[in-house]
């Protein structure tokens, strides 16, 4: 059964300004078209049994109830996670572009609804969330919690964070491994603009803290395509006074050369630290991310 | 340069439009406020400078784009250096090569009809009150009409009824002669076209300077002309000529044999291993010879031929027809004499006037052999020995030639009545001996004695040494004839005693004493001088053998015969001429004041005046420039026959080639047409200039095919997407 979310795009859900309803409408829609009971059978105390349908793993067929009745059924625990999250949300100015086109969302509107998503979806599994937001240095540390409750926390930071200072990921991201006592899965939602080498220096510190880390790095399409005509000034985000005016037809092959580099570099870097690097675009549904995220927490 | 269209360069103005839209989208950017600036500060930091430079050079291309638009539109007009003629009037000299290598024929067309016909369409083509002057360039050049003329109508007739085959082209003169003419002409305009068949012989190289300096002297007029060399040739190979006649006589008598001989050239690469040649004389063939003639070589053919008749005589000779008829046939006039009435005069003479030990003993022998020796044939030479009293006006009005010999001195009347017979043509030889009073020849004489006498040279004693003849060439016609030495040679003289004749005083003028042959010594053995119409001819030593052993020689007998008949052919003007050259004949006295007619090779008659000269009536007609027979008959006499022949040296119709064509052209700064269409344009262009809105227009479809390309250029491959978009099937992947 497919769900309205499904059909939306991040423009039109935009209009749901609430950010929890906003990820309940896209997180229920979204296990709803998923396999039964994916966030059950994590935990250790038993809760009930129920009979096997085809698609039940195997493994969590009980044998002593097979042997005794004949039949097949499947062991259900009461839910008890241990698995850890931080949402780690880039507040930086270069987030704040969206085109300039009324009712196109931004890269931080995109961020914020994602994790919006991400934290209801983790609380749902009884998983621990926490988030950071960042520009040149935290802005905002929520430690993790896995109560219900926890998630107004979150939200409430995500609706009050605009972006807008400079990003300084290296050195932001060095500054928050002590915080982060126990190892757990980082969850880093940024565009990654910046020296590369600095920001996999960052991972690998993460990495030798032993937390798992996957990155949704966020496009907008402009970013990707670099479709602009006629002269135009581009004015930095994040540099007051930056600016240049040139004729974009002219240099766009120049600029797709240079970003294809970054993007090879980023990869390969990712690759090499173990990092999930999972580009988004911000005209693609949000399901897509909490694939994405699912994927990497069944393969712990 | 100007325009036709002056008001449309104003827009080249357009050329800011470029500028004012690159200006104007400048001005109206957009404002991007952007977060991916370290991706595009980069680019922009290593790529400014060459996109900057791409920018400037497609603004430039793009604002040449309307402004060679608007050039186009303006439609503009180069002229160079000179102004333009538009619509004046012009006088324009036609040089027609009329030579007769332009009668060679290719497929039947000859080069002077094609080039008549051009220069008739190209006067048809004039516009009203036009003024033009068509020149000959045959022999130097002539005018077709006496002046130039704005009655286009007519030269169009009289052009119609030339022919060509009036000698060789002489560029240099021909061009000469046209810019004496173009001074004389009046219109604003002056034009020169040179239509010729660029034969090889006429544009000899050494001539160049001369070429030039002709064109100079048109180009410094007041009014200078263009120039235009016009190509009507056509490469014919093939010919053959018949390039000169000789004679073995400089006169014939009736009965006499006098040999023809025909020089023929082949100058073709074809072999001729029987080539006919025919003799007609008068008109009726005489006879028929046939030849080998190699490619590229000469060849003979000898005719002997008698006369029975006196009076004129035409003879022609001729081969197989080719593609240059003109020199296919060889025409001569032959005045055959009945006698040449000489007087001996015997300074020394003898028991009896035949007396071999007389003065002129030798001489009688040697100029009439055959009455000498009682032969049944004819002399032409008709000798009477007188002794010096008897040289009276009454003796010499009977004779055409004098012979001295060994005379003291004359009279003052008998040498007055001899001065009056040179004058009037006689020839005098003088053989001076030792009774010759020197004081008197160098005085009351030395108006008719070629050289003044200085004193007697050698020594007669037995055993003293002995003085040969000089061996040289000659170019009196009297001599030439040793030139060849199967007719005998000179060299076999041994003079003993000589008179020393002083050296020539050169005045530079006509009629200055010239040394015919010189003795080993140096000194002079035969002078001449001319004296009025007659010449004199003077001997260094003696006519008997007493000084010498030349009577003894067998050159002595061709010597004297042509030295008598090359003195008395004076009283007949030539009747073997060149063209250019003037037709005169000598008539009797009672003719003076009547009209003879004339005939030449058009056949149609004219009459000429007999004007009185002297003691004779003279036909004076030309220069004549129609190579052909001409027949005058004087009034109440019979036919004189003339014969102008035109220079062979066209007979080599060899051409330049097409690369020396335009390189000579080229050379002397003078454009270069080979069609009717070609000059047309070439005029148009000179009265009008060219129009280049067509190159503009090209020039405008390259700069915008070219601001393509560039534009696609500089902006390379801008579809390619080298970033993978993204969508879920990189989650795919990723999970």
């Amino acid at each position: 059964m497919s769900h309205v979310s499904d059909f939306l795009a991040p423009a039109d859900l935009q209009r749901i300004s609430n950010l929890q309803v906003l990820a309940r409408q896209v997180v229920e829609g979204f296990t709803t078209g998923l396999h039964r009971s994916p966030h059950k059978g994590f935990s250790v105390e038993f809760k009930q049994h129920r009979q096997y349908v085809p698609g039940d793993e195997i493994r969590r067929i009980d044998w002593r109830v097979f042997g005794r009745s004949d039949r097949y059924y499947i062991r259900e625990y009461e839910e008890e996670t241990n698995l850890r999250s931080t949402l780690i949300v880039d507040r930086s100015g270069s987030m704040a572009y969206g085109g300039g086109v009324p009712g196109k969302v931004s890269k931080f509107d995109y961020a914020t609804r994602l994790a919006a998503c991400l934290s209801y979806l983790m609380l749902q599994q009884s998983d621990g969330v926490g988030l950071v937001t960042f520009d040149t240095k935290i802005r905002r540390y929520i430690p993790v919690r896995s109560r219900v409750s926890h998630l107004r926390v979150i939200l409430d930071e995500l609706d009050q964070s605009k972006p807008g200072e400079d990003t300084e990921l290296g050195r932001v991201f060095h500054d928050l491994v002590p915080m982060l006592h126990r190892r757990g899965l980082l969850v880093i939602i940024s565009d990654c603009f910046g020296e590369v080498a600095n920001f996999l220096k960052a991972l690998a510190h993460f990495r030798h803290a032993r937390h798992e880390i996957i990155v949704f790095q966020i496009w907008d399409r402009d970013e990707l395509d670099f479709p602009f005509k006629g002269w135009t000034q581009f004015e930095c985000l994040e540099k007051a006074g930056l600016k240049h005016m040139i004729d974009p037809v002219m240099l766009r092959q120049a600029y797709m050369e240079n970003l294809e580099r970054f993007r090879n570099e980023l990869t390969l870097g990712c690759r090499r630290h173990k990092v999930d690097l999972v580009p988004f675009c911000t005209d693609e549904p949000y399901s897509n991310a909490l694939a994405a995220y699912l994927s990497r927490r069944l393969a712990r | 340069m100007t325009f036709l269209n002056a008001a449309l360069v104003a827009g080249t103005a357009a050329l800011s439009i470029p500028i004012i839209i690159h200006l104007f989208h400048k001005s109206r950017f957009k404002v991007v406020k952007w977060g991916a600036m370290h991706l595009l500060e980069m680019v922009i930091r290593t790529n400014q400078r060459r996109i900057r430079m791409e920018q400037w050079i497609l603004l430039a291309i793009r604002c040449a784009i309307p402004a060679l638009l608007a050039f186009a539109m303006a439609r503009p007009i180069w002229q160079g250096s000179s102004r333009l003629l538009g619509d004046a009037r012009a006088s324009t000299v036609v040089l027609l090569d009329n030579s007769y290598s332009m009668d060679a024929a290719r497929a039947g067309a000859a080069n002077f009809a094609i080039a008549k016909d051009n220069v008739q369409q190209l006067i048809a083509g004039m516009q009203s009150k036009s003024e033009v002057h068509v020149i000959l360039m045959g022999q130097g050049g002539h005018g077709l009409l006496d002046a130039p003329t704005y009655d286009l109508s007519r030269i169009t007739q009289v052009l119609g009824k030339t022919s060509a085959g009036y000698g060789a082209a002489r560029v240099p003169q021909a061009l000469d002669f046209a810019a004496g003419a173009l001074e004389t002409m009046h219109e604003p305009v002056r034009q020169l076209v040179m239509i010729t068949d660029f034969q090889r012989v006429s544009f000899d190289p050494v001539e160049d300077k001369l070429i030039t300096t002709a064109l100079d002297r048109i180009g410094k007029q007041a009014i200078p002309a263009s120039v235009t060399f016009w190509d009507v040739g056509q490469d014919v190979k093939e010919n053959i000529a018949i390039e000169s006649l000789d004679f073995s006589k400089l006169m014939v008598g009736v009965g006499q044999k006098i040999q023809i001989r025909a020089n023929l050239r082949n100058f073709g690469a074809a072999n001729h291993q029987d080539l006919r040649v025919t003799l007609k004389v008068d008109g009726k063939d005489k006879g028929a010879s046939q030849v080998a003639l190699g490619p590229n070589s000469k060849a003979q053919v000898l005719f002997t031929q008698s006369f029975e008749t006196a009076g004129s005589h035409v003879v022609e000779i001729s081969t197989e027809p080719d593609a240059l008829a003109a020199d296919n046939s060889i025409l001569a006039s032959i005045p055959v004499r009945d006698r040449i009435p000489v007087l001996l005069v015997d300074g020394a003479p003898g028991e009896t006037p035949d007396d071999i030990k007389s003065e002129t003993g030798y001489l009688q022998i040697a100029l009439s052999p055959f009455m000498a020796g009682k032969v049944e044939q004819a002399d032409l030479l008709q000798t009477r020995v007188i002794p010096a009293e008897g040289l009276t006006q009454k003796a010499l009005s009977e004779s055409q030639l004098v012979v001295l010999a060994n005379i003291r001195r004359l009279g003052d009347d008998q040498l007055k009545a001899l001065e009056d017979f040179v004058r009037t043509g006689g020839g005098l030889l003088i053989f001076p001996g030792d009774k010759t009073d020197t004081a008197w020849w160098n005085s009351a004489f030395s108006k008719l004695a070629p050289l003044p006498l200085g004193g007697i040279a050698g020594d007669l004693k037995e055993g003293a040494p002995s003085m040969g003849i000089t061996s040289q060439r000659f170019d009196n016609p009297a001599l030439e004839l040793f030139n060849d030495p199967r007719n005998g040679t000179m060299n076999e003289a041994a003079l003993k005693v000589w008179f020393r004749m002083r050296p020539p005083e050169k005045t530079g003028g006509a009629l200055d004493p010239v040394v015919l042959a010189r003795l080993d010594s140096g000194d002079p053995f035969l002078a001449e001088k001319p004296f009025g119409e007659g010449r004199v001819i003077a001997c260094a030593t003696a006519a008997d053998a007493d000084w010498s052993n030349l009577p003894a020689r067998p050159f002595f007998l061709p010597l004297t015969q042509r030295l008598c008949v090359y003195l008395a052919s004076n009283v007949y003007p030539p009747r073997n001429l060149d063209i250019g050259q003037q037709l005169i004949s000598f008539l009797p006295t009672d003719a003076a004041g009547k009209k003879a007619l004339l005939t030449g090779p058009d056949g149609i008659p004219v009459e000429v005046p007999v004007v009185k000269k002297e003691t004779r009536g003279v036909v004076e007609y030309g220069p004549v420039f129609n190579p052909g027979l001409y027949t005058l008959v004087p009034p109440g006499g019979t036919a004189l026959h003339y014969v102008f022949n035109a220079d062979r040296r066209e007979s080599d119709l060899a051409r330049l080639t097409e690369q020396e064509i335009n390189d000579l052209a080229k050379s002397h700064n003078v454009p270069i047409v080979r069609s009717l269409e070609e000059y047309k344009q070439l005029e148009h262009r000179n009265r009008y200039g060219t129009e280049l809105w067509k190159w503009f227009l090209w020039a405008l479809l390259a700069f915008c095919f070219l601001e393509l390309i560039l534009q696609r250029f500089f902006t390379r491959r801008r579809t390619k997407l080298p970033v993978k978009p993204l969508s879920a099937s990189d989650l795919v992947s990723k999970s």
